[in-house]
């Protein structure tokens, strides 16, 4: 069965029609044509669909659209302030190599914004127990750890200043 | 043209490069970043179908029925493709078909089954879910075959033939046999001689982007491929030849791509059943493999088995050296000819030795099928030849890393490719790792008694950037100056992701003289950009890149006999810096916009060159050093550190060269402890083809890595002298992860993956016989 | 079969009612981080999804000195994980948690949900059984407490009868000189499943162990108690060969099966040297 749901995306409010069976990935990609988030693996094991649901981090694979009728969810693309004014994150990945392929990325980044969301200044540690289930093959996650290491710096630096 | 060492070749060390040699912002890092970047599945097209193939729930098999009928009824459902209504078109299923690389074995779909999870029928339907719900519905009646797994299996004398190409005892192809020298006289000389089976898992890619592609035909009976394919033109001619079409009626198309690791080479069957579902239905059509089938449809590292004997003087030189290797093609042979041979060759080298005998084999199996993989028979022959160096140098009584170092291949020793080393590359790699982490003093440590006990081992490797001699590639670029004094690339290169755009965009912008970000490149459309044999074998950035320099160097010549009149001098005289040029000795210059605008009444001039670079073969070296811990009561192995030293011949982008060791490494580190795609051995069935079974290290896991890139052996073949690098990590840190845990238990294991159940039973067996 | 049917019921009556009406091929859905994966894996079949998120009251995280940790039906993992009391009265329960898959996954995976999937290498049930948990189901004709180790019967079988809801679980509060641990081992250090799974509870006065339970999972058709290596311990004196005797003791009654994870054999050793290490731990904890 189809139904109509509702919700905010990236601080916009989008309606539209949709199996209820479909998952929120599927119901980004093709329902709303987002299509920055990426399908991995469809069951939870590799973070590459990774959004922000209502505040918190989550396999956008193992959501059901219409669970997600009335919520907030935040999308890579609603991560730069502007088409041309990418954010320190996404910067700092651009500079310091985080992304090779790049299919990981959207959801690394919105892994790693849901934890600077939360703790500011995290360590080494903590960054790797925040990335623990997203996956990449690409950058052996040196050069992810080093760009969110660094975005966590600079964005203290602005809120300082 | 000439391609020899003109102007265009690579410029000495000491001459100011500004660009290359830089971590310049990645161009297309931005879309990535932001999501904006699209990969083959993102596409959405008026009236898409989905297409999902069946798989076989046996491992070897005829069909005696194949029914769809009652797919075919399910709502939704559009078309049904099986053996019966598919062209039967004998094919390489993998690309390069005039090279010796690959093997000519498939088909579309074919009335028989060869392993476990091969595809046997596809289904195109208005949705996922009902392409699903069509599959359980197409009947299939299988007469079960006898099947084989193992090597042994398959090549005894009364063992079932997989496929009928004429030769004997499951062989993909005649035995490559390599040898030079006299090996009887050099064991006859030897003072101690090893000998060792070394037994090789199956580790598979596990790309994050599963494979997928869109195929469309439009009014014009042409067919337009969205695909994740590292060989754009090798898909478009594999598809022409099987679906009998002309060239220029198709097109293939890569924008993006998430990983392919080599294995992204071959076609898939999902890419001629996408094409033949769209043919049938007139509508676009879309295949996405789930992750599932990127293990089932996919392409793994040869499994297999190195057979190694070696002599050896006391004074620590090599005298002999004796393999049989013997790798388990799977169902398929695709890139098991390439991989026997390079992994053949290859022994030829490394550590030096005058006298070797080398015979190497690949056998069909009823298994997941081998393809090509990062490191592509490498991997395998070299995690033999270093392990038993390693022991060789602890029975001689020498230090490991001087003695690697002692047998280290040098400048004019004859390469696999048959052609002089050039640079003392691997003896730097060594000796620079050996400085960087105290090597002599931390091996030197006391046996400990603990529960936990660390270690330290090396591990070496070389690695050739380009399949040359096994394939003739070829790498062509064309470069445009726009009126605007701004430049357009445009490369037959893949992008897979490894940053190989930006590097040829800097190589470009380097060699005509205008800023980096004045450079934009045009990439994965076979009907635009000039023909490219693909992005593997490490190739790109020495191939695509140097076809990418001579090109620049064309339209730079261009731009000069056209601007220098304008300055008074000659174009010798003429230089282009930062999008000037400069009439040296003079205060006369102009901004190359003002130069190649056009003028009134006159258009702009047509500036392009055209670059085509047939490579010979270049080799980089790495010396990985790796601290291991060894839990001796679970067994678990843990990596704590990696300092992988290579030597590439310049560095074009440091933060992507090194993001390729960091990569290249998470990659073997998994290889050597915890992954390998496995199979029921009674049955074929695949025991773990999920993310939750098949154990990649992630981001808890890996260590810490301390990358150092040398630049002292630059190949005058490479822009700029540099090198490939994308291969070399992956094949020098298994050797050393197995080397460290022989420092830290003192066990030498002879396979990979090493579990901690074989660590434990290795170590019960020692201390039994201590006693 | 991938298209179902979703049901968003808004009491437990409506919830149960739909489960007995619907039958075999009704699942609750609460964070789907199991069920969704069956049913794309094909390992459930499922045509109708009953998501539980809308009923009231089943939201519980809360603990006092008297009735010890309550949590609710929809209270997801993370929130147990990252719960300050949760983290100091019960760390092997949130070690436990904190094991199961990724932040994402916790953020959606539910404690009940995990307790009802009965996975016998679930991470969360050694804890659970090791601090005697009660479990509280809820059916038509009223609610019953059950201690959870009477709870499975077998791989993924519980013993609930149709049309019951599991919708909460009471875990005592600790006893004044009591310790706790879960020690999971796995082959890599996130995103992994259990191939042997201990959790020890003890309380003692000094080197006596007045009472020890010992949990184990992923080595047997369900999670079971070490019964006969909590005999070695319990009412003695604890010492270091008794500690190995009681490993030994939970060595033998395991009964683990080899599968592309980890051979019968391997996962008994593990029994045995993570047991120690545990009671090791938990002892060495209160010095």
């Amino acid at each position: 069965m189809t139904r109509d749901i509702s919700m905010t995306i990236n601080g916009e409010a989008r309606e539209f029609a949709v199996a209820e069976f479909r998952s929120l990935l599927d119901a980004l990609r093709n329902e709303v044509g987002l299509t920055g988030t990426k399908k991995g693996c469809d069951v939870g094991d590799c973070g590459a669909c990774t959004v922000i649901l209502n505040g918190k981090p989550v396999n956008a694979c193992l959501v059901l659209a219409v669970e997600a009728d009335g919520a907030a969810v935040e999308t890579i693309e609603g991560l730069q302030a502007a088409p041309d004014k990418p954010s320190p994150l996404q910067e700092s990945f651009m500079i310091h190599g985080g992304a090779q392929c790049g299919f990981c990325t959207p959801g690394v980044i919105m892994m790693a914004k849901a934890l600077l969301d939360e703790n500011p200044n995290p360590s080494e540690q903590d960054i790797r127990f925040a990335l623990a289930g997203n996956i990449c093959r690409c950058t052996g996650y040196t050069k992810i750890f080093d760009a969110v290491r660094t975005a966590a710096d600079e964005m203290r630096k602005v809120r300082v200043s | 043209m000439n391609i020899g060492l003109s102007p265009a070749s690579w410029k000495s060390a000491d001459a100011e490069l500004t660009i290359v040699g830089r971590s310049v912002k990645r161009t297309d890092t931005l879309e990535k970043v932001t999501g904006q970047a699209r990969y083959a599945g993102d596409l959405a097209l008026p009236g898409m179908l989905h297409g999902k193939i069946k798989r076989s729930t046996i491992a070897h098999a005829t069909i005696k029925r194949i029914d769809a009928s009652k797919a075919l009824a399910l709502k939704g459902v559009k078309a049904v493709l099986t053996h019966e209504n598919v062209p039967r078109v004998l094919h390489y299923g993998s690309p390069h078909p005039r090279s010796a690389s690959v093997t000519k074995d498939q088909y579309i779909l074919d009335r028989k089954v060869r392993y476990w999870g091969e595809g046997v029928a596809a289904v195109a339907a208005i949705s996922e879910e009902i392409a699903d719900e069509a599959l359980a519905l197409i009947e299939v009646e299988y007469e079960p075959l006898p099947a084989v797994f193992t090597l042994e299996e398959a090549m005894a004398e009364d063992a079932p033939q997989i496929h009928d190409n004429g030769l004997s005892g499951n062989d993909v192809l005649p035995p490559v046999v390599v040898s030079r020298g006299d090996v009887a006289k050099g064991f006859a000389e030897a003072d101690l001689i090893l000998e060792g089976e070394y037994h090789l898992g199956r580790p598979t890619p596990a790309y994050m982007e599963p494979n997928v592609c869109v195929c469309r035909w439009d009014g014009n009976g042409k067919l337009t491929v969205w695909s994740s394919t590292q060989t754009a033109f090798m898909v478009r001619g594999a598809l022409s030849e099987v679906l009998g079409v002309p060239l220029n009626k198709v097109r293939v198309i890569v924008d993006h791509m998430g990983g392919g690791f080599g294995a992204k080479q071959d076609l898939f069957q999902h890419e001629f059943l996408c094409a033949l579902l769209a043919k049938n239905t007139a509508r676009p059509v879309r295949m996405e493999f789930s992750r599932k089938e990127t293990f089932l449809g996919g392409r793994s590292r040869h499994p297999g088995v190195v057979w190694l004997k070696q002599g050896f003087s006391k004074s620590g030189a090599i005298t002999a050296r004796q393999a049989r290797l013997t790798l388990n093609s799977g169902a398929y042979g695709s890139h098991g000819p390439g991989v026997t041979n390079v992994g053949t060759a290859a022994l030829t080298s490394l550590y030096r030795c005058e006298n070797v005998d080398l015979v190497g084999r690949c056998v069909y199996t009823n298994s997941p099928i081998a393809g090509a993989f990062r490191g592509y028979g490498v991997v395998q022959t070299y995690y033999a030849l270093d392990l038993q160096m390693d022991e060789a140098a602890e029975r001689l009584g020498f230090d490991p890393a001087e003695f690697k170092l002692q047998n280290a291949v040098r400048e004019g020793d004859i390469a696999p490719s048959n052609h002089p080393v050039v640079g003392h590359g691997l003896e730097d790699c060594i000796r620079r790792g050996m400085a960087e982490t105290d090597w002599l003093r931390v091996r030197k440590r006391a046996r400990q008694d603990g529960v936990k006990r660390r270690g330290w081992g090396v591990g070496c490797e070389m690695h050739g950037s380009s399949a040359y001699p096994g394939i003739k590639e070829q790498g062509n670029a064309v470069v445009k100056m726009n009126e605007d004094g701004t430049v357009t690339l445009l490369t037959g290169t893949a992008g897979l992701g490894t940053g190989a755009h930006t590097a040829l965009s800097q190589i470009v912008a380097e060699e005509i003289g205008v800023p980096f970000e004045a450079v934009s490149v045009v990439q994965g459309d076979t009907d635009v950009v000039p023909w490219d044999i693909g992005a593997f074998a490490s190739h790109t950035t020495y191939m695509g890149g140097r076809a990418a320099q001579i090109a620049a160097a064309e339209v730079k010549r261009q731009v000069l006999d056209h601007v220098a009149p304008k300055l008074g001098a000659r174009p010798e005289d003429c230089v282009i810096r930062d999008g000037v040029i400069l009439a040296v000795g003079t205060n006369r210059s102009i901004s190359l916009r003002e130069a190649v605008a056009p003028a009134k009444g006159m258009p702009a001039a047509q500036l392009i060159g055209v670059g085509t670079y047939s490579p010979r073969k270049s080799y980089s070296f790495a010396a990985h050093f790796v601290e291991v811990e060894v839990d001796t009561e679970t067994g678990e192995i843990a990596v704590i550190q990696v300092v992988p030293v290579h030597e590439i011949g310049r560095v074009i982008h440091p933060i992507a060269a090194q993001g390729q060791i960091e990569g290249g490494i998470q990659q073997g580190i998994g290889h050597t402890l915890s992954e390998d795609y496995q199979i029921d051995m009674k049955t074929g069935r695949s025991l773990n083809p999920s993310f939750v079974d098949y154990k990649m290290p992630l981001a808890m896991d890996m260590p810490p890595i301390r990358t150092i890139i040398l630049e002292t052996a630059p190949d005058p073949g490479g822009p700029y002298g540099a090198k490939g690098v994308g291969e070399d990590p992956i094949i020098a840190i298994g050797p050393a992860i197995a080397n460290a845990v022989a420092h830290a238990i003192g066990v030498r294991f002879r396979h990979y993956p090493i579990t901690p159940e074989q660590v434990l039973a290795a170590l019960r067996e020692k201390k039994s016989g201590a006693e | 079969m991938r298209r179902f049917q979703y049901h968003a019921p808004n009491s437990l009556a409506e919830a149960s009612r739909l489960l007995r009406e619907l039958g075999e091929t009704a699942s609750l859905f609460a964070g789907g981080t199991d069920l969704l994966v069956e049913i794309r894996e094909e390992l459930r079949v499922c045509a109708h999804v009953i998501d539980i998120k809308k009923i009231p009251g089943l939201r519980e995280l809360s603990f006092d000195e008297e009735n010890g940790l309550q949590i609710g039906a929809q209270t997801t993992a993370r929130e147990i994980e990252t719960s300050p009391v949760v983290r100091t009265k019960y760390p092997n329960l949130a070690s436990a948690v904190a094991a199961l898959g990724s932040i994402q996954v916790r953020n959606r995976a539910t404690l009940i949900g995990n307790i009802c999937r009965a996975s016998p290498s679930a991470d969360t049930l050694p804890p659970l059984i090791a601090d005697g948990a009660v479990l509280t189901i809820w059916s038509e004709g009223g609610a019953r407490s059950l201690p959870i180790e009477r709870f499975f019967v077998g791989p993924g079988k519980t013993i609930l009868a149709r049309g019951e809801i599991v919708i909460g679980v009471t875990i005592p509060p600790p006893r004044p000189a009591s310790a706790r641990i879960y020690i999971k081992h796995g082959r890599r250090k996130a995103m992994e499943l259990a191939t042997v799974g201990v959790a020890v509870s003890v309380d003692r006065a000094g080197g006596f162990c007045r009472d020890v339970r010992i949990a184990l999972g992923a080595v047997a058709p369900t999670p079971i108690r070490a019964v006969r290596a909590e005999a070695v311990l319990r009412g003695k004196n604890i010492t270091p060969s008794r500690i190995v005797e009681a490993a030994e003791a939970a060595i033998a009654e395991s009964t683990p099966i080899s599968n592309v994870r980890a051979s019968a054999e391997y996962r008994r050793e593990m029994v045995g040297v993570l047991t120690r290490r545990a009671i090791e731990v938990v002892t060495g904890a209160l010095q």
